[in-house]
C-alpha cells in the first residue's frame, strides 16, 4: 500500500514540479552581516544601506530590456568567523544566490572569502581590508583601498601639514584592522623620519576602556601626536582621555572614524581633528550627497562609511549584472559572467570614488582627508591618489 | 499527579499512553534497524527530494528539516512539515518497523562475531547515513562537521566539568593550541607560496600526514595543559577555575603577539584535509578512546574524587594523578578539535577563541547532561542544529536559545541526558524478542 | 616620579572598577558557593540605567527652579542618579537571583553558573534588540577638571571616582561585620545548612545578597560612564570576567579582600602596560595572576576552605 502511495506522491509531485518554471529568473544577491556580536552598529549600517538600495532600484535589475526581480537574503553572522563561512555556505547552496555582499571585517571576510572562492560564486567585501580576504581568490572582490595604501596617506599628510616628526601610535592588538593599519603606518612614517620615529607603539586588548596607562607613556616618550586607527567608541574614549591626561597635540585617525557616532560619542574633543577615509558627507555632492541625504531621511543619521561602502558594492554588482547582458537562470553560468564582468569593471563611479579593480580583486582609488568641522561635521580637506 | 487521576484519565495521560501506544512497537527495533531505515530515508531524499520539494512550492530541499523553511517564510509551513514527514518520519516509521524482525535476526549473528566487527557494520553504516545526507547540499556538509568537532569538544570538556566535577574554563585555550599547531604544521610541510615559504614535503602525502599534525597538536595543548594544572590541583576548590580561566586569557594574548602565525590577522590556507570521513574517523575514535577512558579504573577513580576527595584517597586512590591524567587528556582531545576546527574552516584568528567559544561549549556540556558520553553527543549535535536552525531568526536567536537552556538546567539541572553509562556492546544487540519490551511498557 | 604617580592614578582609577563589581561576585560566592557570570552584564544594565535616570533627571531640569550653580546642579544630579540606579538595580539582581539561582538551590553548583552566564546573554542580546546597536554617551554629571600638581595631571572625575568606591566598599564591609544582616550572611557562609535551623531564611539573604552585589554594580556602573562614557551592551563581559579573577583573588567571602584583589588588578594591568611592551599586557599581567595562585592558592584574605561540590 505505502508503495502504491509513495509512487502516486512522486508523480504527483513530478507534474507539479514541472510547470513550475518558465518565469523570469529571479536575481537573489545575499548579504552576509554582522546583526548581533561585537559590531551590531556595522550589520546595522550594511542592512538599511542593503534596503535602501533595494527600495532605490525598485525591487528590479533591468538587464538587456528585461526586468529581472531583485531578492536580498540578510544573514546574521554574529561577528564570528565560522559563522560567516556557515552563513556564505547557506547563501550559495541554499538560498542560491547570485552574489553575496558582505561580509564585513576582515575575521569573517577572509574565512567566508574561502567559502565563495570554492564554490566559485562572486563575493564583494564592502570593508574588509585583510590582504588575504582577496588574496589568490579570483571570485572575490572588495570595495575599500588597502591598508599598505592608507597608512602612508595618514603619514605624508601628517608630515606635509603639521612638519612633526615624532610620532606616537595606540592601536588595538587583538583587532585586526586596527593592528595591520597601525603597522604600515609605522613602516610608512619610519621611511620618511628613520628608525625610532614612532616614539612610542602601544596597544591595548578589545573591550578595553582605560587607554591611561598608554597614554601616558605616548606623552612620556615625547610624541608630537597620536594616531589611532579605532572604531568609533574607542576614539571617543582615547581623545577624551588623552586630553584629560593633558595631552595637546592632535590625534589623526583612520577610516574606522568614519561614522556619525564618533562626533555623537565624543563631542567637543574631537572637534579639529583629521582622519583619512572613503569620502567626505558634508560639502557631498551629487550621488554621494543624494545616498546621504535619502539614508538620513530615512534612518535618521548621516550613514557611516560602511553603509556607503556597502551601497558601492551594490551597485557594482547592478553594474556587473547588468554588463552581463543576460541572466539566463542557469545558476553556474549566472555567477561567471558576473564575476567576469565585475573582474572588467573600469573607472566605476561609486560614491566613495571611482573605482578599478586590480587582478587581485582589489580597487584602486583615491582616500580623503577629513576635518571635523567645529559644528561637528565630516568636511572635506584634502584628496590623496595613488 | 494527584490521586483522581487513577479514576478518570487526564489529557495528559491519554496522550502518554497514545504516544506509548504509537512506540510499542518500535521497542523491538534494534539499532541496526534504525540505521538501515535512516539509510532508506535520505537515499529517498536523494532520489525524489528534489521535484518533491519542488511539487510543494519549496524551491529547494529544506536543508535541516524545514525548520529554516518554517521561520523565514511561515506561508511555506504545511509543506516544511509534509517534507520531513513524506521523507523522513513515514519512511523511516515504515522500515524500522516492518524490517525489525529481520535487523533483529541479523544484530542476533552480528552479535555472534567479536565487537569489532558489529561495530564496524554500523560505522559503515551510520557513515552511508551521513555521506548521503550532507551529499544534497554543502551546506549540510559544513554544518555537520562543525557539529562532529563540537562532539570531540564538549566530550573532552565533560571529562573535566562532568566527570571529575571541576569547573574548567580554558576549552578554548587548548582548542587554539591545537589549531595553530596543527596549522602550522600542514602549511609549513604541504603549502607552497605562504608566509613559511615553499612546501617542505610534496603535498600529496599531506593527507597521510595529517593525524600526526592533529596528535602533535594535541600533545602540545596537553603540554600547556601541565601549566594549568600544577597550580590548581594543589587543593581542592574553585582554583581551577580562574586559573583556567587566566591560562585562556594568556593563550590568546600570546597567540595575538605571535606575528610568525599572523597575530590578530590569522592564519589562512589551510589545505582541506578535514573531509567528511576524516572528521568522522576522528569524532568516532574520541567517542571510543575517551567513553573507555571514563568506564576503566581511572575513570571510577575520577567519579571517586568528585564525590568525596578525602574517601577517593583514602581508597588507595592517587586523587592528584588521576586529575591531572584525566585534564591532560581532555587538553589532548580539545587539541585534536581545534586542529579539525582549523582545517574546516581554513582559517583562524585567535579572537576565534575567546570567552563566547567558552560559553558555547560550556553551554553544550550543560546542555546534553553531565557525567556521560552520549549526553554530549546530544548536547553538540542538538545545540549546532539548533543554532543553525534558529538563524533567520536574527537576533532574537540568542534569546531563545539562552532561555531554553534556563528552562532546561531548572527542570533537569544536570542536562538533558546525565550519569548514564555508554555501553557499547549492548546498544548493537538485538531487542525486544522476549516480553520484556511489554512488561517495561505496562509497568 | 611623576610619570609613576601619574600611572598609580590611572591605576587607582581602573582598580575602583574591578574592586565595585569584584565585591559583587565574591559576596555572591562567599555565602552562596555560587558564580554568578551574569553579574557582568548586570553591571551592564546598571549603567544603562544609570544613563536613563540621569538623563531623564537632566531633561526635567528638576533643579531648574532653584537656580543654583551647574556644578551644584550636576553633584544633585549624580547623587540621585547613584540612589535610584542603584535601587533599581538591586530589583534587577533580586529578580536574577529569582528565576536562574532559586530553582537550582539543591541542583549542582555549575549548573546554576550556565543560568547565570545565559541570563547574562539575555541581558546583552535583549539591550541589542531593544535599544539598538548604537552606542549611547553617558551624559557628563561631572564637570571635569584637570589637576596639575608638580607635573601630575588628573582630573576631579579621577579623584571622585576612586573616593565613592572605596567609601562604598568600606560601608559595605561595615555592613557585613556588624549589622544582624551581616551576621546572617556571614552565618550562610559558614555554614550554608545549619543557618536555616537558626531561623534564618536562606531566600531572604540570597536576595539580599544579590541585591547588594547589583547595587554596587550599579554604583560602578554609573561611575563607569562618568569615566569612560561611551556605553554599549557588551561592555560588562570583559569586565565582568576579569573581576570574577579579582573576586577569586581576594579570598572567598572577603569583601575587603575581593575590593583590594580588583585594586590590584588594576594595578597589575596598567604597571604591566607601563613597564613591558603593551602588546604583551594580558599575557604578562595574567601570567602574574597565575603565578600569585601558585603560592597563595586561597587568595590573598580567604580561609583555606574545601569546596564542598554538592554534585
Amino acid at each position: 500500500m505505502s508503495r502504491k502511495l509513495f509512487a502516486l506522491l512522486i508523480f504527483a509531485s513530478l507534474m507539479l514540479g514541472a510547470c513550475g518554471g518558465a518565469a523570469t529568473p529571479t536575481i537573489r544577491i545575499g548579504i552576509n552581516a554582522p546583526l548581533t556580536g561585537d559590531i551590531p552598529k556595522v550589520g546595522e549600517g550594511t542592512k538599511f544601506s542593503a534596503e535602501m538600495w533595494l527600495e532605490e532600484n525598485g525591487g528590479t535589475i533591468t538587464v538587456g530590456g528585461t526586468e529581472y526581480p531583485v531578492e536580498l537574503v540578510i544573514e546574521d553572522n554574529e561577528s564570528k568567523g565560522e559563522s560567516a563561512a556557515a552563513v556564505n555556505t547557506k547563501l550559495i547552496t541554499q538560498d542560491e544566490v547570485h552574489v553575496i555582499v558582505g561580509p564585513q571585517s576582515s575575521k569573517q571576510a577572509v574565512p567566508a572569502g574561502g567559502v565563495a572562492n570554492d564554490q566559485k560564486t562572486p563575493m564583494i567585501s564592502p570593508w574588509s581590508t585583510n590582504p588575504n580576504t582577496t588574496l589568490d581568490r579570483p571570485w572575490v572582490f572588495r570595495t575599500p583601498f588597502l591598508d599598505p595604501f592608507q597608512g602612508p596617506v595618514v603619514a605624508n599628510f601628517v608630515t606635509d601639514e603639521f612638519g612633526f616628526t615624532k610620532a606616537g601610535v595606540l592601536y588595538d592588538v587583538a583587532s585586526d584592522y586596527p593592528k595591520g593599519l597601525a603597522e604600515f603606518f609605522k613602516s610608512g612614517w619610519e621611511d620618511i623620519h628613520g628608525p625610532d620615529s614612532v616614539v612610542a607603539f602601544e596597544s591595548f586588548t578589545t573591550g578595553d576602556a582605560d587607554f591611561s596607562a598608554q597614554l601616558t607613556n605616548i606623552m612620556n616618550a615625547g610624541a608630537e601626536f597620536i594616531f589611532t586607527p579605532q572604531y568609533y567608541n574607542e576614539v571617543a574614549l582615547i581623545v577624551q582621555q588623552a586630553h584629560e591626561l593633558g595631552f595637546e597635540g592632535p590625534i589623526v585617525g583612520s577610516d574606522s572614524w568614519g561614522s556619525a557616532e564618533t562626533v555623537e560619542l565624543c563631542g567637543e574633543d574631537c572637534y579639529g581633528l583629521f582622519f583619512s577615509t572613503h569620502y567626505a558627507a558634508e560639502g557631498a555632492t551629487g550621488a554621494t550627497k543624494a545616498f546621504i541625504d535619502k539614508y538620513n531621511e530615512n534612518y535618521g543619521y548621516v550613514p557611516d562609511d560602511v553603509g556607503a561602502l556597502t551601497w558601492d558594492a551594490l551597485n557594482i554588482v547592478k553594474q556587473a549584472i547588468q554588463d552581463c547582458g543576460e541572466i539566463t537562470g542557469d545558476l553556474e553560468a549566472d555567477r561567471l559572467c558576473i564575476r567576469d564582468a565585475m573582474a572588467n569593471i573600469e573607472e566605476f563611479p561609486g560614491i566613495t570614488g571611482n573605482m578599478t579593480f586590480t587582478e587581485e580583486g582589489d580597487p584602486i582609488k583615491c582616500a580623503v582627508i577629513v576635518r571635523i568641522s567645529e559644528e561637528g561635521l565630516f568636511t572635506f580637506y584634502k584628496q590623496v591618489c595613488p | 499527579m494527584t490521586t483522581n487521576s487513577a479514576s478518570t484519565p487526564t489529557i495528559r495521560q491519554r496522550i502518554r499512553a497514545l504516544f506509548s501506544r504509537i512506540w510499542e512497537p518500535y521497542r523491538s527495533v534494534p539499532l541496526l534497524g534504525w540505521l538501515i531505515a535512516a539509510l532508506v530515508a535520505v537515499g529517498l531524499e536523494q532520489l525524489v527530494g528534489l521535484p518533491l520539494a519542488r511539487g510543494l512550492g519549496l524551491t529547494k530541499i529544506p536543508a535541516l528539516f524545514g525548520a529554516v523553511v518554517i521561520l523565514s517564510k511561515p506561508a511555506l509551513t504545511p509543506s516544511a512539515l509534509l517534507f520531513t514527514t513524506l521523507i523522513y518520519i513515514l519512511p523511516i516509521g515504515i522500515v524500522a518497523r516492518f524490517t525489525a524482525p529481520l535487523t533483529n535476526r541479523i544484530a542476533a549473528k552480528l552479535a555472534e562475531y567479536p565487537l569489532v566487527v558489529t561495530a564496524l557494520v554500523h560505522l559503515v553504516l551510520l557513515y552511508a547515513v551521513l555521506h548521503i545526507w550532507c551529499d544534497i547540499t554543502d551546506y549540510r556538509l559544513l554544518v555537520a562537521r562543525l557539529a562532529m568537532i563540537s562532539i570531540i569538544l564538549t566530550l573532552s570538556l565533560n571529562v573535566v566539568n562532568g566527570y571529575m566535577g571541576e569547573f574548567s574554563c580554558s576549552h578554548p585555550g587548548f582548542m587554539s593550541i591545537g589549531a595553530y599547531v596543527a596549522s602550522a604544521f600542514t602549511i609549513v610541510l604541504f603549502v607552497s607560496e605562504n608566509r613559511f615559504g615553499e612546501a617542505l614535503l610534496p603535498p600529496a602525502l599531506g593527507p597521510y600526514m595529517f593525524p600526526l599534525a592533529l596528535m602533535l597538536g594535541g600533545l602540545i595543548s596537553a603540554f600547556g595543559a601541565l601549566l594549568v594544572a600544577i597550580p590548581s590541583f594543589r587543593t581542592r576548590g574553585d582554583y581551577l577555575a580562574i586559573i583556567s580561566l587566566a591560562f585562556m586569557f594568556i593563550v590568546k594574548s600570546f597567540f595575538e603577539n605571535m606575528e610568525v602565525v599572523g597575530g590578530a590577522r590569522g592564519i589562512s590556507n589551510q589545505p582541506d584535509y578535514a573531509t567528511l570521513p576524516i572528521v568522522f574517523l576522528w569524532t568516532i575514535l574520541s567517542i571510543w578512546i575517551i567513553n573507555n577512558f571514563v568506564r576503566s579504573t581511572m575513570g571510577k577513580a575520577l567519579n571517586a574524587v568528585r564525590d568525596g576527595e578525602l574517601a577517593a584517597n583514602a581508597m588507595t586512590v592517587d586523587t592528584r594523578k588521576t586529575k591531572m591524567t584525566a585534564f591532560l587528556f581532555a587538553a589532548f582531545w580539545a587539541g585534536v578539535a581545534g586542529g579539525l576546527f582549523a582545517h574546516v574552516l581554513r582559517y583562524i584568528n585567535p579572537d576565534s577563541f575567546g570567552i563566547r567559544k567558552l560559553a558555547e561549549v560550556l553551554a553544550m556540556v550543560y546542555f546534553g547532561g553531565l557525567n556521560s558520553v552520549t549526553g554530549s553527543v546530544v548536547g553538540a549535535v542538538g545545540l549546532s542544529l539548533i543554532s543553525e536552525a534558529l538563524r533567520p531568526l536574527d537576533i532574537f536567536k540568542w534569546i531563545i536559545i539562552p532561555i531554553m537552556l534556563i528552562l532546561i538546567m531548572i527542570y533537569r539541572p544536570t542536562g538533558l541526558i546525565a550519569f548514564t553509562e555508554f555501553n557499547v556492546e549492548k546498544i548493537f544487540l538485538p531487542k525486544g524478542r522476549a516480553p520484556e519490551g511489554a512488561e517495561h511498557a505496562s509497568a | 616620579m611623576e610619570f609613576f604617580f601619574q600611572q598609580l592614578i590611572n591605576a587607582l582609577q581602573l582598580g575602583s572598577f574591578y574592586a565595585l563589581i569584584a565585591i559583587g561576585y565574591s559576596m555572591v560566592y562567599g555565602v552562596l558557593l555560587l558564580f554568578n557570570f551574569a553579574h557582568g552584564d548586570v553591571f551592564m544594565v546598571g549603567a544603562y540605567i544609570g544613563f536613563f535616570v540621569s538623563s531623564a533627571l537632566l531633561g526635567l531640569n528638576i533643579f531648574g527652579a532653584l537656580a543654583l550653580p551647574l556644578s551644584v546642579t550636576l553633584s544633585l544630579v549624580l547623587v540621585l542618579t547613584l540612589i535610584i540606579s542603584m535601587a533599581l538595580n538591586s530589583i534587577v539582581g533580586m529578580l536574577v537571583e529569582r528565576i536562574g539561582y532559586r530553582p537550582l538551590r539543591d541542583a549542582p553548583r555549575a549548573s546554576a553558573a550556565i543560568t547565570g552566564l545565559m541570563i547574562g546573554i539575555i541581558l546583552e542580546t535583549g539591550n541589542l534588540a531593544i535599544l539598538g546597536p548604537q552606542r549611547r554617551s553617558f551624559p557628563e554629571l561631572i564637570q571635569s577638571a584637570t589637576i596639575n600638581i608638580a607635573g601630575v595631571s588628573f582630573t576631579n572625575k579621577k579623584i571622585l571616582i576612586v573616593f565613592i568606591s572605596i567609601l562604598l566598599t568600606l560601608a559595605l564591609h561595615q555592613f557585613v561585620r556588624h549589622t544582624k544582616w551581616g551576621m546572617a550572611m556571614r552565618a550562610m557562609a559558614y555554614d550554608y545548612v545549619v543557618v536555616p535551623l537558626m531561623g534564618i531564611s536562606t531566600n531572604k539573604i540570597a536576595l539580599m545578597t544579590f541585591a547588594l552585589g547589583s547595587a554596587l554594580a550599579a554604583a560602578a556602573g554609573i561611575l563607569y560612564g562618568v569615566a569612560y562614557p561611551v556605553l554599549d551592551p557588551n561592555m560588562g563581559i570583559l569586565f565582568g570576567w576579569k573581576a570574577f579573577v579579582a573576586a577569586i583573588l581576594g579570598g572567598r567571602g572577603s569583601i575587603l579582600g575581593a575590593g583590594l584583589a580588583g585594586f590590584l588588578l588594576g594595578f597589575i594591568e596598567i604597571f604591566v602596560a607601563t613597564i613591558f611592551p603593551s602588546t604583551m599586557r594580558n599575557l604578562i599581567a595574567f601570567g602574574i595572576i597565575l603565578i600569585i595562585l601558585t603560592f597563595r592558592p586561597h587568595g590573598f584574605f580567604g580561609e583555606p576552605f574545601s569546596a564542598q561540590l554538592r554534585l
